[in-house]
This record gives C-alpha cells, sequence and structure tokens, in this order.
C-alpha cells in the first residue's frame, strides 16, 4: 500500500488553512480486512489524510524549519463511516505556527457531512533528513499551477 | 497563578500524579519530559499563557521549579 493519502490541493493559504481530497476506492486493500462484510475506511487513515493534508499546509511555507511531521495526536473523533468509492474533503486550520512546533485543527467531510475530526501536533525535520530528490508531487503540481 | 495551580498544571502537562512531582524534581526524572515533551511544554506555554520561549531557552528549565517560576511570573 502506497501512503499518499491526499490526490489534490483544492485550496491553500501557506501556513493557514488548507482544503484537499482524496478519492478512495473499492478496490484498496484494506477493505479485505477491515471488515468483511462492512467495509469502512480505518480512522487511523483517515487521521493520517488529516495529517498529511496540514503538513502540505506547513510546507507550502518552505521555511529553513524542515519538513513538517506529525508528532502528537491530541484528540480524534470519528462521527460516521466512510465507506468504499467516497470522496473525502480534508480541511485543516493552522492553529499555533512557530519555530519548532505547529498545531492544526482538522476535519474530513464526505457528502458535506463531517464524519472524523483531530487536532494535531506537530514538529519539523530538516530537509537534510530526506532523499535529495524527494518532492511532494501533490503539493508541487499545485504550486506549479498557482 | 499559585504554586499549587502551577504543579498541577506541570502535573497534568506531563502525565504525572501530582504528588508526585515537587519543585525540585528534575527534568530528567520525568519520563514525559523527553524532546516531545520539551516541545509540548513549549506549545502549553504559548497556547495557554503567551509565553513563547526559543529552544534555548526551554533547555535553561531544568527542573519542576523553573516552570513554576516562569508561570508565576506571567500570572502576576
Amino acid at each position: 500500500m502506497r501512503f499518499i493519502l491526499v490526490d489534490r490541493i483544492l485550496e491553500l493559504v501557506p501556513g493557514q488553512r488548507i482544503f484537499a481530497e482524496k478519492y478512495i476506492s473499492a478496490q484498496q486493500d484494506f477493505f479485505q480486512d477491515h471488515f468483511p462484510g462492512f467495509p469502512v475506511v480505518p480512522g487511523v487513515l483517515l487521521t493520517e489524510m488529516m495529517a498529511q493534508a496540514a503538513g502540505k499546509c506547513l510546507d507550502a511555507e518552505k521555511h529553513s524549519r524542515g519538513k513538517a511531521m506529525l508528532a502528537q495526536i491530541r484528540s480524534a473523533s470519528f462521527r460516521d463511516w466512510v465507506g468504499p468509492d467516497s470522496r473525502i474533503v480534508i480541511k485543516a486550520t493552522v492553529k499555533t505556527n512557530r519555530a519548532a512546533f505547529a498545531t492544526a485543527d482538522c476535519e474530513v467531510a464526505v457528502e458535506g457531512r463531517t464524519v472524523a475530526s483531530a487536532e494535531l501536533f506537530f514538529t519539523f525535520v530538516p530537509a537534510g533528513r530526506f532523499a535529495p530528490d524527494y518532492v511532494d508531487q501533490v503539493l508541487q503540481d499545485f504550486l506549479d499551477k498557482t | 497563578m499559585t504554586k499549587e495551580e502551577a504543579l498541577d498544571w506541570v502535573a497534568n502537562l506531563f502525565e504525572e500524579e501530582v504528588v508526585d512531582i515537587s519543585l525540585d524534581t528534575p527534568r530528567e526524572d520525568i519520563p514525559a519530559w523527553d524532546s516531545l515533551g520539551t516541545l509540548t511544554l513549549m506549545a502549553g506555554l504559548d497556547e495557554e499563557f503567551s509565553i513563547q520561549l526559543n529552544e534555548d531557552q526551554i533547555a535553561d528549565l531544568r527542573n519542576v521549579g523553573d516552570v513554576v517560576a516562569l508561570l508565576n511570573g506571567a500570572g502576576s
């Protein structure tokens, strides 16, 4: 399973807020186990979607502090099931944004209904720790268009 | 903020029982005061008390008493 859980960015104000989307097809492997006869997207993946979206919002500022990495899930709630063939809209609003850490309030929605939310805490890892040719292509594609 | 309120705040932040810490408790004796705990402390001071410290200033906080002194200064 690849681990890019944001397909594209819809709106972005670097360091402040982001709207993004992810389509979950019925062919995803994890539905076979989660659960037979009742396929639902795992809450941990919804949380990771929110973290990836918020991370892109922070990374878009292109600070020297490095890449945003999830360090703590302060809270998370899962209000409804998300099934196969769902178009998920992810929203993240950065609340605190400092050199050493950032926090974001995040939500995911399906068909206009909030199905999960989380308050996430990020730290930053220097760019030198990643592969030299590493590019967040989803973020880059959005920035190239604007 | 009273000393007791400050100790409560520190205990809650580091997920310790307040009876298990004192002003003299060094950071090394608090398991949750690791690198993530340091960031959590910075965030808590910032978000709840508008105290912004850089990483050098945070490194100078060596025990619970140092944090309590900071909180008492913010409350006055």
